[in-house]
């Protein structure tokens, strides 16, 4: 008998939410509380804050940001290939998923992807996007 | 009739297993604070908590205490809803992404509510841990916003740089554990390391892939030498400065469950999970086997986890443009090549104990052109020792 996956995952999500909830609400209800001026300032080592801190900031951060939705993305892909492609290591009875007069073409399609990817990232390095100084 | 007491038997078993896993969790985050103060101490040569309780073992139940018992700062200038759903969101994504990792030899059922998995054949497995933990960024980036201070807005635009740019090396390491498996269901990779023996650990056939996964994931976690999100001489707490009692406690849970759960991942997929030579086999069938086989699991993370704390104090912190260049520049590179030898040798059938090779020239090949090509400003400029010894 196989048990489903979703409902213990649901159950715990559920669970942990209250867990937390309990949490913050117990800590709210137990701590003392003495506001002062001063403590409800923002904490700068002392002394007195000038401006907000929400100011702008470097566009690397922006860049850094974009890559990584390129590189999450494209490894959203490799997952389902990987696991699909070989059947596993040393086991002669699990046949690959695959069925195997396509293992060739995947494996060129394979290639040109992650050619692809290597020329964008080498792009991007000559572009100076990894360049944090 | 049957059909209900049975699915009324799995909900109170499941709900026994979220019980033990939480209380478990919540236990032992504690003690490994306390095993990570020690453990400073004694590399210090300091002598650590101490007054609570013999040798300081009562000293987590006091921090526990003190942190429902302090008071709960939020300063004016916050965002008071961001402010309080940060920490909740980042001690619930890493908490969430436990309930796939087995802690146990599942499938045997020594006693037949015992599953040692709080969901169990989940098959996008590594899938759903990196969906889950990368949202953990939404905490430290929300904690760092609605704080609307200058260090927890510098510490957490740092963080969420550093976390989302690891993320990738980490994820690409798998791919080549997923290549050799054929799948991504931590219980299936634990089982057919444990069918493979010693030789068939994946960390004989990957080991540059065991390197990258540990590094990233220590960068994930925000750990010391990774910690520039919240190092303490530049940014006093980083993004949880304004945080303070149950709110910063949550943060902390958060990170160490982190810590907890990627030492499992690594001794899963690389360490041959519950498998040892001799101790612990599938073919162990004596009474209270699975006891033993826990206990290697348990044992083996353990280490992973003093590893991590003696790392701390053994590695200087990074540099961010050095923290960002070792992802970009070295993991990510070297990780793709790294999965590109993996689809060779599988496509072609060659011997996959060249893997092992290649992973040695990636390595010694990164260190030569590290050495010989990398210059930053600071290394290329005279040091002022040496221009007094040339003006003498």
């Amino acid at each position: 008998m196989t048990i489903p996956a979703i409902p213990p995952l649901v159950i715990y999500a559920a669970l942990l939410v209250g867990f937390v909830i309990v949490n913050l609400v117990l800590a709210h209800a137990i701590g003392p509380r003495k506001k002062t001026p001063v403590k409800q300032m923002p904490y700068e080592s002392g002394m007195d804050p000038v401006g907000d801190a929400r100011q702008p900031f470097n566009v690397r951060f922006y860049l850094v940001a974009i890559l990584f939705l390129v590189f999450d993305v494209e490894l959203l892909f490799l997952y389902p290939w990987a696991v699909s492609a070989y059947a596993p290591l040393g086991s002669k009875d699990t046949p690959a998923i695959l069925p195997p007069d396509l293992s060739m073409p995947v494996f060129v399609v394979m290639n040109i992807f992650m050619a692809t990817l290597v020329i964008a990232y080498i792009y991007a390095w000559r572009k100076g996007v990894f360049q944090w100084r | 009739m049957p059909e209900i007491s049975q699915n009324l038997f799995e909900i109170i078993v499941t709900f026994l297993t979220i019980t033990l896993v939480v209380n478990a969790i919540l236990g032992i985050c504690s003690y490994l604070i306390m095993l990570e103060r020690k453990l400073s101490a004694w590399m210090q040569d300091r002598v650590g908590p101490n007054r609570t309780g013999p040798w300081g073992l009562l000293q987590p139940i006091a921090d526990g205490a003190k942190f429902l018992l302090k008071e709960e700062v939020i300063p004016d200038h916050c965002n008071k809803v961001l402010f309080v759903i940060a920490p909740t969101i980042s001690v619930f994504t890493t908490l969430l992404a436990f309930a796939i990792v087995p802690y146990g030899p599942v499938g045997e059922m020594p006693i037949e509510w015992l599953r040692f998995i709080i969901a169990p054949n989940v098959d996008i497995g590594m899938v759903f841990i990196f969906a889950v933990t990368s949202l953990a960024v939404y905490g430290i980036i929300l904690g760092g916003w609605a704080s609307n201070n200058k260090y927890s807005a510098l510490g957490s635009l740092r963080a969420s740089a550093q976390v989302v740019s690891y993320e990738i090396p980490l994820g690409l390491s798998v791919v080549g554990i997923a290549l050799l498996a054929g799948t991504l269901n931590l219980e299936k990779i634990m089982a057919q390391q444990a069918t493979a023996g010693f030789w068939g650990w994946n960390f004989w056939l990957q080991p540059l892939a065991c390197l990258i996964f540990f590094t990233s994931a220590l960068a994930e976690s925000n750990r010391l030498p990774f910690d520039l999100s919240e190092c303490e001489q530049e940014l006093v707490g980083g993004f949880h400065t304004e945080y303070s009692a149950l709110k910063f406690g949550l943060f902390f849970l958060g990170e160490y469950t982190h810590v907890i759960t990627s030492a499992f991942l690594l001794v899963i997929l690389f360490f041959g999970g519950w498998q040892l030579p001799w101790i612990a086999t599938p073919e162990s069938s004596f009474a209270l086997a699975w006891l033993v086989k826990m206990l290697v699991l348990m044992t083996k993370v353990l280490l992973v986890i003093v590893v991590v704390m003696l790392l701390r104090w053994t590695i200087p912190r990074f540099r961010f443009d050095q923290l960002m260049g070792l992802a970009w520049k070295v993991l990510i590179p070297l990780s793709i090549a790294n999965m590109v030898a993996v689809m060779f040798v599988r496509q072609f059938n060659w011997n996959p104990w060249w893997l092992p090779a290649i992973s040695l020239a990636l390595f010694i090949a990164a260190g030569v052109i590290g050495a010989t090509t990398t210059r930053s400003e600071i290394s290329r400029r005279p040091l002022a020792t040496a221009k007094l010894a040339s003006a003498h």
